[in-house]
């Protein structure tokens, strides 16, 4: 837990800070009047405010009713966000206060990747980084900071979403088919880094044949390690889809997946891939269709029990 | 394993606890108050337990609600702005701050959905200013922002958007086909939906792209093969709960989004019920009330909303029908047909 989370107020015997002075008692900002929250009368859902909250926020109104643009006021953001992050609205003034006093974003960035430190599943705190990259138009600090934030929490959405809007506006993949590589090699069933794979191809290589053979072989070793991997059959599914022959026409594939079967390497995602190929084959081969029946069946009364009534329910209508 | 009992007069307890005062932990949610009210208007209808808030309550609670509608102004530009608060914290009277007194597309649609379950007839609600203020969000690629002060853009608010339009009955609040547009493009290599186009697919993402299709009428816009391929990865999600992505562990909210879309698109009859009614129960708190994301964890609105909604979808009994691409009580949806006499 970071500093500034730690209950404000008893903050100075666990950090180097020196301990929160309520506005109200700053010389410095004694020709302001605080203005109160003007809820009404029974309010719904009202909130415990703690006393800093209330202070912060009081002096937070009354300057924003003026529209007071100035470094006390830039700090006092600092003190509301870190109090709520998500008060877009104190964002949305903290913006126009770094426009109006044209204060060096360089220093945002710093402030702005603490507060994704702190808070890395908040929305606001990574539309402002956004806007901040936006404005500078300098990307360079972005691949470290999500690598970073990724390291912490893998599968962050916020995470994989802003590298990817930098990535794209930049034009900055080079190095991210690599980056896949090393997060399936740490977590071989991170959904999120196959799915960026998935995203890079998209938008650099495409799915040629050459591209779709050796991705083929890469996720095939993969699903070689972990044959209950849902994100490697999906992928795998994904890719197929991409060419003409779709799902059922790479025969690398069906034989991968005939030697798992003949190896006694049966899992659920196995099976209902196979269930898939033979769908796909199904309108016009009987054989096919007595396959996927066969296949429904297995996973019905053994593999996946769990989902019979679909399985049953497939093997009736194919 | 000793059966869990399902205590829904402790969770009415936890709603109208949170209906009252909610502890100092969601100062982190100040500007998102309207939406917790909703979770727990919502919630306790959804218990049949609104009718033991007594009438001047809610009245109270009606009156709350209409206090953080913003208004147009002589400004033709004002009417950009309009639509609900979350709450008042920078609700000012100063001209200086207009920029500031702007609506939240999601606080806007929980303020109309808890109108209507609280009885009122929306006669209030300034219908032609809050559809141009949803209209003000939408983006060139078709989603939507939250609000006019620098907000992301993503399938939440599209949802949202849908449901305001669908009950003020006027779909000019956005562009339909850049809507439809967004959400095919926003279809991953698994087959189910994403925040945005290349983004990783995802229950709750899902759940509303599927929700607003169903709302404007535009399912149509998959494939038999595309909707079955969605219907497919919906049904792995379940694990014994649900999850929200593939090797991502069961959290009780994505009972309601995976299950919801399931019901939508005609498929909720092949998941293991009883699996999914032990996942949550299994984050039932008893002590304080309400449901949390994992078993012994601290329970929260959001949790406790759509674990009960997920108990719902298996008729659990003494809880209401939820109407799932509305996502409030079918008794509530009712009451907003017959309020919806006014001309489009």
């Amino acid at each position: 837990m970071s500093e500034t989370e730690s209950s404000g107020d008893e903050c100075v015997l666990k950090c180097k800070k020196p301990a929160f002075v309520l506005y109200r008692n700053r010389e410095e900002w004694k020709d302001v009047v605080p203005i109160p929250q003007a809820d009404v009368h029974n309010a719904v859902v009202a909130i415990n405010y703690s006393e800093k909250f209330k202070d912060v926020y009081d002096y937070l109104r009354a300057v924003l009713a003026k529209q007071e643009k100035s470094e006390r006021v830039l700090k006092l953001t600092e003190d509301a966000l870190n109090l709520n992050p998500a008060n877009y609205s104190v964002w949305q003034y903290r913006r126009e206060i770094l426009r109006c006093l044209k204060i060096d974003l360089r220093r945002e960035l710093v402030f702005s990747a603490k507060m994704i430190h702190q808070h890395p599943k908040n929305y606001q705190v990574w539309y402002h980084r956004k806007a901040i990259v936006e404005m500078l138009g300098d990307p360079s600090a972005e691949l470290e900071l999500t690598k970073n934030d990724l390291e912490y929490d893998s599968k962050n959405y916020h995470a994989w979403q802003h590298r990817q809007w930098v990535v794209q506006t930049f034009g900055m993949f080079d190095g991210e088919m690599v980056l896949c590589d090393t997060m399936i090699e740490a977590d071989i069933r991170n959904n999120s880094a196959w799915n960026h794979r998935f995203f890079v191809m998209s938008n650099t290589t495409g799915f040629t044949p050459q591209v779709v053979a050796a991705q083929v072989d890469y996720t095939l070793q993969q699903i070689s390690k972990a044959i209950h991997n849902e994100s490697a059959w999906n992928f795998l599914r994904g890719i197929l889809c991409q060419t003409k022959d779709g799902i059922s026409g790479n025969i690398k594939v069906n034989t991968f997946c005939e030697n798992l079967i003949a190896s006694n390497n049966i899992s659920p995602q196995l099976l209902a891939f196979l269930v898939d190929i033979n769908m796909a084959l199904a309108k016009e081969d009987q054989q096919a269709r007595e396959k996927v029946k066969e296949l429904c069946m297995q996973l019905a009364t053994d593999v996946d029990t769990i989902r019979h009534n679909y399985w049953n329910y497939l093997a009736q209508t194919v | 394993m000793e059966e869990v009992k399902f205590i829904p007069g402790t969770h009415s307890k936890y709603f109208k606890r949170f209906l009252q005062m909610m502890p100092p932990q969601t100062q982190k949610g100040d500007t998102q108050r309207l939406m917790f009210a909703f979770f727990a208007i919502s919630g306790l209808d959804i218990l049949n337990a609104l009718e033991s808030c007594n009438a001047q309550h809610r009245q109270d609670m009606i009156e709350w609600i209409y206090s953080l509608q913003i208004q147009p102004d002589d400004d033709e530009e004002s009417w950009s702005r309009c639509g609900f608060m979350g709450s008042c914290t920078f609700k000012l009277q100063s001209k200086e701050s207009r920029e500031y007194q702007h609506s939240h597309i999601a606080m806007t649609y929980t303020a109309l959905s808890s109108l209507i379950i609280l009885g009122d007839d929306l006669s209030r609600v300034n219908r032609p200013a809050v559809i141009r203020g949803v209209r003000a969000l939408q983006q060139p690629d078709g989603s939507f922002c939250a609000h006019l002060g620098g907000s992301e853009n993503d399938m939440r608010f599209i949802f949202c958007a849908a449901v305001i339009c669908y009950t003020l009955k006027d779909w000019s609040g956005m562009d339909m086909p850049l809507v439809e547009d967004f959400i095919k493009s926003s279809l991953s290599y698994e087959g189910a939906i994403a925040q945005g186009p290349g983004l990783e697919a995802h229950g709750g993402s899902t759940y509303c792209a599927i929700a607003a299709l169903v709302l404007m009428g535009r399912l149509s816009i998959f494939s038999d093969e595309q909707l079955d391929r969605l219907r497919n990865w919906l049904l792995m999600r379940q694990v014994a709960g649900f999850q929200g992505r593939p090797n991502k562990p069961d959290d009780t909210c994505y009972s309601f989004w995976v299950g919801a879309t399931l019901k939508l698109l005609d498929r909720y009859q092949f998941i293991d019920k009883k699996k999914n009614r032990e996942f949550i129960l299994s984050t039932q708190q008893n002590l304080t009330g309400g449901f949390s994301k994992w078993p012994d964890n601290t329970s929260d609105p959001l949790h406790t909303y759509f674990g009960l909604c997920g108990l719902s979808l298996m008729s659990e009994p003494g809880l209401k029908e939820i109407d799932c691409a509305l996502n409030m009580s079918v008794d509530a949806a009712k009451r907003l047909e017959q309020i919806q006499t006014w001309n489009s």
